[in-house]
């Protein structure tokens, strides 16, 4: 079998920056689990449908088995391990604990991640945007009934979201 | 008395760890030296396995060793012993494992597996049950009836039929005899996945001195062990089960799924750890599926609706190996009548294999099954005599002291109002909009029983607790409840309790987490521990004293001496007074419900049975077949809510479940291959798909539960489907008596009807 060919890639996780080696076939959700023992983000297909494996790339959701680690050269990465700040957990991490919007939790960081990327474009989504942002993380526990208050309701406690509003 | 924290909706411990991702799975477990396998699996549904040739894999860099199963002897199998861990002589599924590779990378097993050649030659094979059954069809297990078997199951040799089933109540021919209508009808159910979205992983180590330790997400850690020790004949001390979160369950994750792979190779590889994780097409074509099958009922009724007899007999696909088809079938069929009071009865079940993927234990155990052919049943015959389907089910359902189909009086029958508050909620009496239609289904289900829970509850020198239990955190809330009612118990915060992870050389012997039997009997249990604890405060508490055993009590925290206010001291001042160098009380409890020996005709009494309804309000559009669910309510009798927003999500997340595999799953097979495997052609619903739900808690206490508490997990899927065909009927005068309800059976359904009515005019 011929040697696997490897890359060097600079990549910034949660705020850190890595210089790592990687096999060409590596994807992002190898480099975060497997490299850097960040393993918060979960693989649920490996093929781009559970959307268990969603992080934040440059501030847009993506599914991370569908990115090949050379990709995320020079790219900025947020995990589920990185919304809370300060030991402080994210709006939207105290919504889903207190709204009892998780059960195994394994799709959990996913859609927190989904839900962050929308937040972060749309702070007062709508119930049917709120949905459709996290349409693309199954789960088969909740019925994501909780979880789509749980995001209204984060959206409704961030600060400096309440009266968007009155800029118009 | 009101409660502190039994009842109360306390946020569950774990949620923190979950949002954070700092809560661990298998899959995130990393042990010095892990080795990875991969699985080469029949691309035969039946075969005989001629040779199986690895020289060329041991040869790849990185490949440690080849395992395959001329070299392992096991058999396993909760019901039956009929499963090798690794094939054989014989592949009887297409995936069945082969052989299995253990590189130091998963990329390198995968690719080694390339290089393994297998002999095969290809047998003949039967992928329905109803043909399986048939003489002359192909035999799949010629050792059926000679396996090693539990007691309650009844093999027919020579057979395909691993199973056979009667219950028998009254004489139903005399029953038809004196029926005014007797009406027959077929229903069939097609297979679904269980959807979890952890796929399977375990990891093993047969570590120098034999001790063979598991880190796998099984929903019974004792059961594992016993099943591993029974299949490789090695004492239960042998061998060790740690179980972490599990990502999701519903009956997917016991028995024997990827932990007897992982154990075959770390046997050849000890005393390196080696790690099966189980690929998304793997989980779906060689874990576990849902029985599909086809249900023949009659049922003989008087024209003013009573029911008076019913006869079902089912065909249960249970694909190439038993698992716990034989225990689905058994318990299923003694409900598969309905919960209503039916003089005559008779329940006849055949669980069959075929060459197709292993079919077991599945959220409902059976009971959205018969559910489906009993309530779409139901609900023709009440419109066939005009009488209204809510009318008619309240006419005939099962109430308190009516004999249940074990010979059991009900108690704690929380069904009409389950059925009422639906109605209700439906606004059953307004005629829904045009295209529009509203439909009911109710269901039963038993617990297994008899089955024991034991617990510890050791109260610590600074007061606080660690609750020690083998029950399994399935993301249903169980260690979020059992830790509320220890505090209950014991009167300490909620905070200053631990609830621990199964261990099996250290948390004590629990059956199982199925069946919705946890709250119930392990609950049961943490309160006999904590009352246990308790008793050994107070004795502690009496010497010091120097008094009598009565005169002390203890609980919210404190020991007092009786009617005396004063000198009341918490716990960790009793023990510290007592034990100056530091100790613990460790209190013990042990529940196994007594049962009187069940009726002879009878073999499945329950300690406990859950009652539910189910309401759908659907409009279908008839261009085009589709069915848009737009409210979905689900009332649940649970006898107490431990804590009422687990239970509510329960509720919520097992009527989605329920309105997902109704109208959107299915696991589509051609000559034994599945042809979906993937999350993008098997379709999960999504958040954006999902209509309204209306989750309702009923509460009649059941005397033996823990606050009254009976269950909830297993019986929140069975009524969607027949309330749904239920609704489409209301709406379109179409009755669909196969699933799922696809736009395209339902679009052929309207116009066959319209067909016929147009025929019958000319």
């Amino acid at each position: 079998m011929p040697m696997v060919k490897k890359r060097e890639i600079v990549i910034s996780v949660n705020g850190t920056r890595y210089a790592l080696e990687v096999k060409i076939y590596d994807t992002l959700l190898d480099v975060l689990r497997d490299g850097l023992g960040l393993t918060g983000t979960k693989e649920g297909c490996a093929a781009g449908d559970c959307g268990a494996c969603t992080v934040l790339l440059d501030g847009k959701p993506v599914n991370s088995c569908l990115v090949l680690a050379v990709e995320a050269d020079g790219v900025e990465v947020v995990t589920v391990e990185g919304l809370a700040q300060a030991g402080k957990l994210d709006p939207l991490q105290e919504a889903f604990v207190r709204e009892g919007a998780v059960q195994c939790g394994f799709c959990t960081p996913g859609v927190l991640m989904s839900a962050k990327g929308l937040l972060s474009v749309n702070p007062k989504p709508s119930e049917a945007e709120a949905r459709k942002a996290i349409a693309g993380n199954l789960c088969r526990c909740t019925g994501y009934v909780r979880m789509v208050q749980a995001i209204l309701h984060a959206s409704d406690s961030m600060p400096g979201c309440q009266d968007s509003s009155e800029e118009e | 008395m009101a409660q502190e924290f039994v009842g109360q909706a306390l946020v569950r411990s774990d949620a923190v760890d979950k949002v954070t991702g700092s809560a661990m799975y298998v899959a995130d477990i990393r042990l010095p030296g892990m080795l990875y396998g991969r699985v080469l699996r029949s691309p035969h549904p039946h075969a005989r396995i001629v040779s199986v040739q690895a020289g060329a894999a041991l040869k790849v860099p990185g490949v440690i060793a080849v395992v395959t199963g001329q070299e392992l002897d096991a058999l396993g199998g909760e019901a039956v012993r009929d499963m090798p861990f690794v094939a054989r002589h014989r592949a009887r599924y297409v995936g069945e494992p082969v052989a299995v590779v253990a590189a130091v990378e998963e990329k390198i097993a995968e690719e080694a597996l390339k290089l393994i050649e297998v002999d095969y030659e290809e047998l003949p094979a039967v992928f329905d049950p109803v043909d399986a059954v048939q003489p002359g069809a192909p035999l799949i297990h010629e050792e059926v009836g000679h396996y090693t078997h539990i007691g309650a199951i009844r093999p027919v040799p020579r057979s395909n039929i691993a199973h056979y089933s009667e219950e028998r109540q009254g004489d139903v021919e005399r029953g038809f005899g004196e029926s005014d209508y007797v009406f027959e009808d077929t229903f069939r159910i097609h297979t679904v996945q269980h959807g979890q979205i952890e796929p399977h992983c375990a990891i093993a180590q047969w570590g120098t001195d034999g001790k063979i330790t598991v880190w796998t997400h099984n929903d019974g850690p004792h059961r594992l062990r016993k099943d591993l020790a029974d299949a490789l004949k090695l004492p239960l001390t042998r061998i060790r089960i740690i179980v972490p979160y599990l990502g999701g369950g519903f009956g997917g994750k016991g028995g024997l799924k990827a932990e007897p792979l992982a154990v075959a190779m770390a046997w050849k590889v000890s005393p390196r750890p080696v790690r099966i994780l189980m690929t998304r097409e793997e989980v779906f074509t060689a874990s576990l599926v849902r029985h599909a099958g086809v249900f023949k009922i009659k049922t003989g009724v008087k024209a003013d609706g009573t029911l008076l007899a019913r006869e079902v007999i089912g065909y249960w696909d249970t694909g190439a190996y038993a698992e716990k088809g034989p225990t689905v079938v058994k318990q299923a069929m003694v409900a598969a009548g309905g919960p209503y009071r039916i003089p005559h009865l008779r329940l006849v079940g055949y669980c069959v294999y075929t060459n197709r993927v292993v079919a077991g234990a599945y959220r409902g155990y059976g009971i959205p099954q018969v559910t489906w052919a009993y309530e779409s049943q139901t609900d023709m015959i009440a419109r066939r005599l005009g009488i209204d389907p809510l009318e008619f089910r309240l006419k005939n359902l099962l109430r308190e002291g009516d004999l249940l189909p074990t010979g059991q009086p009900a108690q704690a029958v929380g069904l009409e109002e389950c059925v009422r508050r639906v109605a209700a909620e439906l606004r059953w009496g307004e005629r829904p909009g045009p295209g529009r239609g509203k439909g009911i289904a109710c269901t039963f289900k038993n617990t297994k029983t008899p089955s024991g829970s034991a617990a510890h509850v050791s109260v610590n020198q600074d007061g606080t607790a660690n609750v020690l239990t083998s029950t399994v955190e399935i993301g249903q809330g169980a260690r979020a409840i059992l830790a509320q009612i220890a505090a209950e118990e014991l009167g300490i915060p909620v905070e200053r309790i631990t609830v621990s992870f199964p261990d099996t050389d250290t948390t004590p012997f629990d059956a199982s987490t199925t069946s919705s039997r946890s709250t119930f009997h392990m609950g049961n249990a943490v309160r006999l521990a904590a009352q246990d604890a308790k008793q050994q405060l107070t004795r502690l508490a009496a010497q010091m004293w120097h008094c009598g055993e009565e005169d002390i009590a203890a609980g919210g925290g404190l020991v007092r001496i009786r009617d005396r206010g004063e000198n009341a001291i918490p716990y960790p001042a009793l023990i510290g007074r007592c034990y100056g160098a530091g100790g613990s009380i460790l209190g013990r409890g042990f529940y196994y419900p007594q049962v009187g020996e069940a009726g002879e005709m009878w073999s499945a009494p329950s300690i406990f049975w859950m009652y539910g309804a189910h309401g759908a309000e659907v409009e279908v559009d008839r261009e085009t077949g589709r069915v848009n669910v737009v409210k979905l309510v689900a009332a649940h009798d649970v006898g107490k809510a431990i804590n009422p927003v687990t239970c509510s999500g329960q509720i919520e997340g097992g009527a989605v479940h329920g309105l997902s595999v109704s109208v959107s799953e299915e696991v589509v097979g051609e000559n034994g291959r599945i042809l979906n495997p993937n999350l993008h052609d098997y379709k999960m619903l999504t958040a954006a798909d999902v209509p309204e739900v209306v989750p309702i808690i009923v509460e009649f206490p059941d005397a033996e539960g823990p606050y009254g508490a009976k269950g909830i997990g297993e019986p929140v899927l069975a009524p969607t489907a027949p309330a749904i065909a239920n609704a489409v009927e209301d709406a379109t005068g179409v009755r669909i008596q196969q699933l799922p309800l696809t736009t395209e059976r339902v679009l052929d359904a309207i116009r066959n009807t319209a067909d016929a009515a147009a025929k019958s005019k000319e």
